[in-house]
């Protein structure tokens, strides 16, 4: 059993699943599903559409790991199945903690910009704020201007 | 999916290019890849060494050949747009309908076969056609 990539969102396709295109100089595309096969017959690019992980990679959003396919197929060896599940634990182990660290990387400037952007949605609507400390406050701050048009009005 | 009238490229080099579809042999509606049909050669490679076609039984099997258009020849469906599913559950797809062509003992015209054949062929007794194939998918 073999375990292929999706051409266009790169998850794995399992077998039974999905379509297999051939295209006339023997390049195979696998899809996992009609959605990605649709995309692909529209000439879309993978690198472009937000959902695919080829996007989120290019764009930054998705750590890069970089993994090796060894198409050499591996005898089976009783101590290196072993010490394969024992390494799979510790290996899940470290991509997790890896993952933490970039996606706290990747959010954390997030909060200052949040903030900066309520205060001038607050600012931009200032009249649809209900509490009258702010509505006095907003008073005083046009007060001068009123009286300016009047006068420029009378004159 | 090779039904009447479908029009399917030819990839021997028995010299014809496009080939039309008038029947499929096995009498349903649609052909696949590894079914023979009988087609109309509708666009062929001009037969360039006329001067020399006085010893028609001395040159090379190309030129004895010799494909014109409109000929009726016997031809096998190699590749098909339709997607087949193969006994795996896998669907698999190629580019476009393509044919080579037989003679009348259902062997192959040409001497070669350019480009990729559909492995559905190795379980229809066309071994000798898959032998000729540059690449079976």
């Amino acid at each position: 059993m073999r375990l292929e990539k999706c051409y266009f969102c790169s998850s794995t396709v399992y077998p039974g699943h999905g379509m297999m295109f051939v295209r006339n100089d023997s390049k195979i595309f696998r899809f996992c599903r009609s959605k990605c096969h649709a995309a692909f017959k529209h000439k879309r690019n993978p690198r472009k559409v937000r959902w695919t992980k080829a996007f989120r990679k290019a764009a930054g959003k998705e750590m890069i790991i970089f993994e090796k396919r060894r198409n050499v197929p591996v005898r089976y060896d009783r101590e290196l199945m072993s010490t394969t599940v024992k390494a799979m634990k510790r290996i899940s182990e470290i991509k997790a903690k890896r993952e933490r660290i970039f996606y706290k990387n990747r959010m954390s400037g997030n909060k200052e910009l949040e903030k900066a952007d309520n205060i001038r949605e607050i600012q931009r609507h200032i009249e649809l704020v209900d509490s009258p400390s702010a509505k006095i406050k907003a008073q005083v701050a046009k007060i001068p201007e009123k009286t300016q048009r009047i006068e420029m009005d009378t004159s | 999916m090779i039904q009447l009238k479908t029009v399917l490229n030819v990839i021997d080099n028995s010299g014809a290019l496009l080939a039309e579809c008038i029947r499929v042999a096995h009498g349903g509606r649609y052909g696949g890849i590894g079914d023979p049909i009988t087609v109309v050669v509708k666009k062929a490679r001009p037969i360039t060494n006329i001067p020399g076609q006085t010893s028609g039984s001395s040159g090379n099997p190309a030129t004895k050949l010799a494909i014109r258009r409109g000929e009726v020849k016997k031809a096998l469906i190699v590749r098909t747009r339709k997607e087949t599913r193969r006994p795996d559950g896998r669907y698999i797809r190629f580019d476009d309908n393509a044919c080579i062509l037989l003679n009348n003992k259902l062997e192959p015209l040409g001497t070669r076969i350019l480009g990729v054949v559909g492995s559905e062929l190795r379980g229809k007794k066309w071994g000798k056609v898959v032998s000729l194939a540059p690449r079976v998918i």
